[in-house]
């Protein structure tokens, strides 16, 4: 029967494996995308595109900024630096707004005149100031040095287009073009910018490198050169590639410890590899099912529902070694003998964990009903694995050296026991209830992602001199603008940009940039040429000629023509700078987008345009973070419920009073941890909430185990928790000591909690007896 | 409006009275003020007559340029190292920032450098071919083939003069041309008027 079972059990892992290498052999769909973390219903296909174009366009930028007090010194090392970067192919250099570019740009625009008028000059005709038009056009042609040609006169005798294509947004407000170079004039610095696009996607660790090597190669060349040259990073990619390196590093020497330490713990402790080749395989064996489950059931995983996916499964090597540590019984008997002992212990804690991570499903959010099936498949793939499989692949024997591990751990349970210690239990028990009540005082949350990842402090500087300098910022804001065709989401754009250019006026934001910026919708085209008709040529026209001296037959003015979008686009200047800001024809409707820069005040940007309709605002940082933060409390309150689950679970078994005993060292440390990783100022995020749920399901094991064991197995017992303890913190515990926020969050999280779960674990066992034992009021509370 | 700048080096550079005889003493130190009239006049294809202007002019080295149109009517243009500003009856039609026309700001570093007899800055950028006759001389600057400038559109600038600058030609490529001719230019470190100080002022805001 038994051998039935293990055949049937191979049969499906085999199944599994099958499917997985089907599906895997077009690459993990594995999804990093922000907004499939969100609930399906907020889950807007049209904000989800534009996001994800947006995103993809926005990450791909690269800005670097060479600045030195000599004008020519700084050109000449923007040249080298930029024709280093173009000859790495890491990134294709954008073309410079060079004067004929400036030209093509306003050729595209020519024929189109009569509809265009920068915003200025159509409020002087709204408000029947077209005089002013007049003598702004007769004073730079009467004044000092004089642009205006013959040509430009006859076609445009107001120069009304150099006003419109003065009033476009060129690359940044702030950002000039000198003999065809941009460029930003400071105090005392000319700075360059060389704008580039990354040849691939910020996360790819080779093309990081390679950028990174080019660029600090070039800088450096430069510096020999030119001591004092100032060069500025902005870019996904650079924050991408100080990270990577960072959690490199720390993977290389976390992830190093961690092996190291669980390798010598197994071998110092059982003096033999087979414990860990057994938990190897039953973790592998979980992770697989898992995610051949989580596959099948949703087409797609997310990338962080995968990593604690994978975390949370780790309780299962728990099972391996609760299994293994028999061998150091008195009466260890066969496998299967060994099996059957820690059998109720790790049943009861497969159902207490899988019930408690099976709570996750209850969560409207994806990622969280992801990690649920993912674990909770996982997790009894694991124990399937150790019930029907290790006692008929074991070979080792009952061990004999055990003898003084056996008594160090019972040491623990002798603490909570012996009534001699009873004192120090008490004090013990009033510091930690008045460090928990300090750290309730100290509690604070966060959900603001940029403070929880690892960022070179280097690069934030640069980042914020780059911003003072140009105005730009690595992670802009942006509005999705939904319209049932482009006039009308250019029709709402132009409400939009009225309103922003008060809040620019006011300082919320530096510039911005819309599609209605370059071709106002056939509604405004129409309205400018009644208005240049009526206000300005019918009254002005014949006198400003006159003025002039320029014969009405020499005037060669436009037809009325209307610029649309899709002219626009046809045109390659023109294209470059609304190209991105259009997106690819959707079914129902026009999707545009509005780049903001420098934004200083979000929410005054929100609250201005909250009326119009269609128009949204996305600002990816903080999007993000109010989405860690419902994912926090979702977290924290489904963690809740799955402790009141579990204790139901556990009265079944152990009945009210042994169900509250069971319990008590879990809620002790579900509530301890938080608040004494708060003592020293470290505030409670989603990541200590993920870790939560898995300091629940172990510290339930841990106290099952105990509450479980016979009198004459608590020393057996004890080690094994000592031993699933000790290989948890190598696991988990150790990232603890990450630099980047989240990890370390959850690394402290795990370490306080289980440690406390340990230690209070003995608290669980009923005051059980030997029939020869002294009297001594059992577990102290 | 790169164009522009380089314009207005070889203009205030001749305006200063320092002829390209390098025999000639530096020309304005700081503090000097040099004022003058013109009368400026555009030819422009396929218009009835040139346009002609006039007015006077006050060069403050270091601080910057007045250039007042009396006729046909008002306008002043002013330019400072912090930029430009064009003026209509008093009201602002124009402001150019220094920022968003970095060659304003540089032209002070030329100027510094031309007044002072350092002809670099510009010949880096134009041709130029001098000719000194008895008590008169004759500049010609084209743009070089290769400099930035060989995109403006303009063909040559061809100043005359003798102690001062006498006048100014600048040939553009379609045919227009424009002429300065300047007259009673008198070099000085007399103070500026109130109004003189105040539009500098006003326009280094």
């Amino acid at each position: 029967m038994k051998r039935v079972l293990a055949l049937a059990w191979l049969a499906v892992v085999l199944a599994a494996g099958v499917h997985l290498a089907l599906r895997l052999h077009h690459g993990l769909p594995l999804r990093t995308d922000l907004a499939s973390l969100l609930p399906r219903d907020e889950n807007d296909p049209a904000l989800r595109r534009a996001n994800e174009a947006v995103t993809r366009s926005l990450s791909r930028r690269v800005f670097v900024l060479v600045g030195h007090k000599d004008r020519d010194t700084a050109r000449q090392a923007a040249v080298a630096i930029t024709q280093s970067l173009q000859s790495s192919k890491a990134i294709d250099i954008l073309p410079n707004a060079s004067r004929e570019r400036f030209q093509e740009f306003g050729a595209a625009f020519f024929a189109y005149r009569r509809g265009l008028l920068s915003n200025a000059d159509r409020q002087r005709l709204l408000e029947g100031r077209p005089e002013t038009i007049a003598a702004r056009a007769q004073a730079q042609i009467f004044g000092f040095i004089s642009l205006a040609d013959s040509a430009l006169l006859r076609a445009d005798p107001f120069l009304l287009m150099p006003a419109f294509l003065a009033s476009l947004p060129l690359p940044t407000s702030r950002v000039v073009v000198d003999d065809g170079l941009l460029t930003v004039v400071d105090d005392d610095s000319v700075w360059i910018l060389v704008v580039g696009r990354l040849n691939g996607e910020p996360m790819e660790l080779d093309l990081q490198d390679r950028l990174d090597a080019t660029l600090s190669a070039a800088i450096g060349t430069q510096r020999n050169k030119a001591p004092g040259l100032e060069v500025l990073r902005l870019g996904a990619v650079f924050f991408a590639h100080a990270g990577a390196q960072v959690s490199l590093e720390e993977t290389a020497t976390l992830g190093l410890a961690s092996t190291v330490g669980t390798v010598v713990l197994i071998l110092v402790v059982f003096r033999a590899l087979t414990p860990l080749m057994l938990s190897v395989l039953a973790i592998g064996i979980g992770v697989g099912a898992g995610l051949s489950a989580t596959l099948l059931m949703f087409g797609e995983l997310h990338v962080a529902s995968l990593l604690f996916g994978v975390s949370l499964i780790g309780v299962a090597a728990d099972y391996t070694l609760y299994y293994s540590a028999e061998v150091f019984a008195a009466d260890a008997g066969p496998p299967q003998v060994r099996l059957a002992r820690i059998m109720p212990g790790i049943t009861m804690g497969l159902i207490t964990t899988v019930v408690g991570y099976a709570m996750l499903l209850l969560a409207p959010f994806p990622g969280l009903k992801q990690v649920a099936v993912f674990s909770v498949v996982g997790l009894v793939a694991c124990y399937l694995t150790v019930v029907l499989w290790l006692p008929l692949l074991d070979r080792s024997r009952p061990a004999a050296h055990g003898a003084r591990m056996l008594a160090l751990a019972m040491m623990l349970w002798r603490f909570w026991d012996a009534p001699r210690w009873r004192s120090v239990r008490r004090i013990s028990f009033a510091i930690l209830i008045a460090l928990g009540i300090l750290g309730a005082m100290r509690l604070t949350v966060e959900d603001d992602i940029r403070r929880m990842q690892a960022v070179s402090p280097r690069l934030v500087s640069e980042q914020m001199r780059f911003q003072q300098l140009v105005g730009l910022t690595a992670g802009a804001q942006f509005f999705v603008v939904k319209g049932a065709d482009h006039e009308a989401a250019l029709r709402q754009e132009e409400e939009l940009l009225d309103r922003l250019s008060v809040l620019r006026k006011e300082g919320a934001l530096v510039a911005y940039r819309a599609p209605a910026s370059f071709v106002p919708s056939a509604q405004r085209q129409h309205a400018n040429r009644a208005l240049l008709r009526e206000r300005l040529e019918t009254p002005l026209l014949a006198s400003h000629l006159a003025a002039l001296g320029l014969p009405e037959s020499e005037l060669r003015l436009a037809d009325d023509r209307t610029l649309t979008i899709p002219d626009a686009t046809s045109i390659p200047v023109l294209s470059d700078f609304i190209g991105d800001l259009v997106l690819p024809d959707m079914n129902n409707g026009a999707v545009h987008i509005v780049l903001l820069e420098g934004v200083r005040n979000v929410d005054m940007v929100r609250a201005a345009v909250a009326d119009i309709d269609g128009v949204r605002l996305v600002d990816p940082a903080s999007d993000f973070s109010s989405l860690l933060a419902r994912y926090r409390h979702r977290a924290l309150v489904l963690t809740g419920v799955s402790a009141v689950v579990v204790v139901g679970l556990v009265m079944a078994r152990f009945g009210l009073i042994g169900g509250l005993r069971v319990m008590l060292p879990s809620l002790m440390a579900l509530v301890l941890a938080p608040l004494l990783k708060a003592i020293w100022g470290s505030p409670f995020t989603f990541f200590d909430a993920m870790a939560l749920v898995l300091v629940l399901s172990i510290s339930v094991d841990y106290a099952i185990f105990c509450a479980e064991s016979t009198f004459e197995h608590r020393p057996v017992t004890l080690l094994a928790v000592w031993l699933t303890m000790v290989s948890t913190l190598l696991s988990f515990g150790l990232l603890a000591l990450s630099d980047t926020m989240a990890v370390h969050a959850f690394g402290m999280t795990m370490l306080l909690g289980v440690a406390l779960a340990f230690v209070l674990a003995p608290l669980a066992a009923p005051a059980q007896r030997p029939a020869t034992g002294h009297d001594n009021g059992g577990g102290e509370a | 409006m790169r164009w522009l700048s380089y314009v207005v080096a070889a203009l205030v550079l001749v305006l200063g009275g320092d002829g390209p005889a390098p025999a000639q003493s530096p020309g304005m130190a700081a503090g000097d003020v040099m004022r003058g009239r013109f009368v400026q006049e555009r030819h422009l294809k396929g218009f009835n007559q040139p346009l002609k202007s006039e007015g006077a002019f006050v060069l403050v080295a270091g601080r910057g340029l007045i250039w007042r149109v009396e006729r046909p009517f008002e306008v002043t243009t002013v330019i400072t190292a912090a930029g430009l500003v064009q003026e209509v009856n008093g009201s602002e039609t124009t402001r150019l920032s220094a920022t968003r026309v970095p060659g304003l700001a540089r032209l002070y570093d030329m100027l510094g450098g031309a007044l002072t007899g350092d002809w670099r800055a510009l010949e880096s950028q134009f041709l130029v071919q001098r000719r000194n006759d008895t008590g008169s001389w004759h500049v010609v600057l084209a743009p070089r083939a290769d400099a930035s400038t060989a995109t403006l559109p303009l063909k040559s600038i061809v100043v005359r003069g003798r102690q001062f600058v006498d006048d100014v030609r600048l040939e553009k490529p379609d045919g227009d041309t424009d002429v300065i001719v300047f007259a009673n230019q008198v070099l000085s470190r007399g103070p500026l008027s109130p109004a003189e100080a105040g539009l500098l002022a006003h326009a280094a805001k």
